[in-house]
């Protein structure tokens, strides 16, 4: 396999690993699939730029200083997902998982049709970050600066996550949950606490995905949370839902296997990738229906 | 003024009726049984105490202050802690973290330090398996661990439901002489739901037996201890 293949493969699979994330944290916690997860991608993509319809963006806190910039997004994909538990999901709480799963598609629609108002519905082009282009020489390989920077960020957030949830007492309150969220309310756990924090760090890595994909495809579309939302969805179900260890593998090896696709199909076949990667996601899923790390105690309601 | 005490206590799951006109109280640094058959409604009494369980009717009170309608964490607080019926430890935790998931609502560091110790003193196999994860312990150390993560919360009244389901008589032992040193060391009061009278007679402590969802008796374990004694060699049936 070519070096650049691997970094293909790492870069993607990363931000596919991240949006799977964001989703089994709260599906650890609270067992529901938040489908809106893809639209808070798409809200803090656009809360780069000022509200128009124009073809071609103005930056609103897209004109902040890099590392201003970077924490404002995620102060505001934190916010945005602690807004929508606290709003939505809070009064559901003692609703039937179907209930849950309805109203994350409805905060979903919500929210898509409240970008269409604020921004159109024409594709905007975002000019960020422009010199992360440029080629860097690896041994024989040429690989963008920014896929280093995603592989290097995804790893940093992955060690930063795994630390939180292992030292730090929301991580262990939402691991205690995640296993018995009863058990863990007796011993004077706060439901509420636990599942804002959860929502907090999902939106967090929801606003860490935009930045990735405002970065590689320079454009702001009111779409582009359906198809990642898409995926991260298989990929924490080939993880085993609601395993955190379970979702970065599969994403990580949806990712390699799409750009494996991609780089090993026929011409004429590419335009089917996806029905392969599908494809292969389904078998996997044959041999292994509660997924390759089925957390303990954690079986899927919905 | 009793420490805990119940009144008029009712607690349905849809139509089904689990426990009807309960009341009692309990005693500050008493040690309680509850003893009756299976559905007799002794862990939903348990629930309704500890906020797990909504409470259809009645009153509960700790200290002269309503618990009641509180909920669980709340009610954690107060300092009344709950070791459930199947122990139900956080097995992909490890003995550690389990114990220092209720710590949370304390603000004594220092004396979280000294009930960590307290209780690998307490149960020194929790000291060797500080860091395995839970889920490899067997029965009898989940229990132990149930229990000493139950006290870390430091509280005033401990209800403990079934510590004795499905461990040896040997354990067992251990278990209630562990409980017993625990709660003269930190001057707790204890519900303890045991089905069997003679164990509990062995312990020590006052009875109440339930059924249907009522209390059908109350006084010495010993007392019941020895009627069950009777019945059984009459009719030759432990009931
Ligand atoms: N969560 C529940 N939902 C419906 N019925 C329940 C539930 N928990 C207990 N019950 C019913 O309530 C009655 C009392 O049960 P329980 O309190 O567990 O009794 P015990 O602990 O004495 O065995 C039983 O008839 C039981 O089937
Ligand atoms: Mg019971």
């Amino acid at each position: 396999m070519s070096l650049q293949l691997l970094f293909d493969a790492l870069s993607l699979g990363g931000i596919y690993a991240i949006a799977a994330l964001g989703i089994a944290l709260i599906f650890g916690v609270m067992k529901l699939v938040n489908f809106a997860h893809g639209q808070f991608i798409a809200c803090a993509v656009f809360a780069l730029i000022l509200p128009s319809t124009d073809a071609v963006a103005a930056l609103g806190l897209g004109l902040l200083p890099t590392p201003l910039l970077i924490l404002a997004i995620l102060g505001f994909g934190a916010g945005l997902a602690m807004a929508a538990e606290a709003l939505v999901f809070r009064p559901l709480r003692n609703a039937s998982p179907v209930a849950l799963m309805v109203g994350s598609f409805a905060l979903g629609v919500a929210l898509q049709n409240l970008l269409l108002v604020l921004y159109g519905g024409r594709p905007k082009a975002i000019s960020l970050w422009a010199g992360l282009g440029a080629p860097v020489q690896i041994g024989p390989a040429e690989v963008p600066l920014l896929q280093l920077i995603v592989i290097a960020a995804v790893i940093a957030i992955l060690l930063a996550l795994g630390l939180m949830l292992k030292r730090s007492r929301l991580g262990l309150e939402m691991r205690a949950a995640a296993e018995d969220f009863g058990m863990a309310q007796l011993l004077g756990v706060r439901a509420n606490h636990v599942i804002s924090g959860a929502f907090a760090l999902s939106g967090a890595l929801a606003a860490v995905v935009a930045l990735v994909m405002v970065a590689q495809t320079g454009v702001a579309d009111v779409r582009m949370g359906g198809q990642i939302m898409l995926i991260a969805f298989i990929a924490t179900v080939v993880g085993g839902m609601g395993s955190l260890p379970g979702a970065v593998a599969a994403g990580l090896a949806i990712g390699a296997a799409s750009a494996l696709l991609q780089a090993g199909l026929p011409d004429a076949a590419r335009p089917f990738r996806d029905a392969f990667l599908y494809a292969l996601v389904i078998f996997v899923l044959l041999f292994r229906p509660q997924g390759l790390f089925a957390a303990a105690g954690a079986k899927p309601r919905v | 003024m009793a420490k805990l005490g119940i009144h008029d206590l009712a607690v349905r799951y849809g139509k089904l009726t689990a426990i009807s006109d309960l009341s009692f109280t309990v005693a500050e640094g008493e040690r309680l049984f509850i003893s009756g058959p299976n559905g007799a409604g002794k862990s939903s009494l348990l629930g309704a105490i500890s906020g797990a369980v909504r409470a259809a009717h009645g009153r509960i009170e700790m200290d002269g202050d309503i618990l009641s309608g509180l909920g669980p964490e709340r009610i954690a607080r107060r300092g009344l802690s709950m070791v459930p019926e199947g122990r139900r430890i956080f097995g992909g935790l490890t003995v550690r973290e389990n114990l220092m998931v209720g710590t949370g609502i304390r603000r004594d560091r220092a004396a979280v330090a000294d009930d960590l110790e307290t209780a690998f003193t307490a149960f020194p196999i929790l000291r060797d398996r500080a860091n395995a994860p839970a889920g490899a312990l067997s029965g009898g150390q989940q229990q132990m661990l149930a229990i000493a993560r139950a006290l870390m919360t430091n509280p005033k009244v401990m209800l403990v439901d079934e510590p004795s389901l499905g461990l040896a008589p040997k354990v067992v032992d251990e278990v209630y002489d562990r409980l017993c040193s625990l709660q003269a060391l930190r001057g707790l009061t204890l519900v303890i739901v045991e089905q069997s009278s003679t164990r509990a007679a062995r312990v020590g402590g006052r009875m109440i037996l339930m059924r249907g969802g009522r209390i059908v008796a109350d006084g010495d374990a010993a007392g019941f201890a020895a009627a069950d004694l009777l019945s059984e060699a009459y009719f030759g049936d432990p009931a």
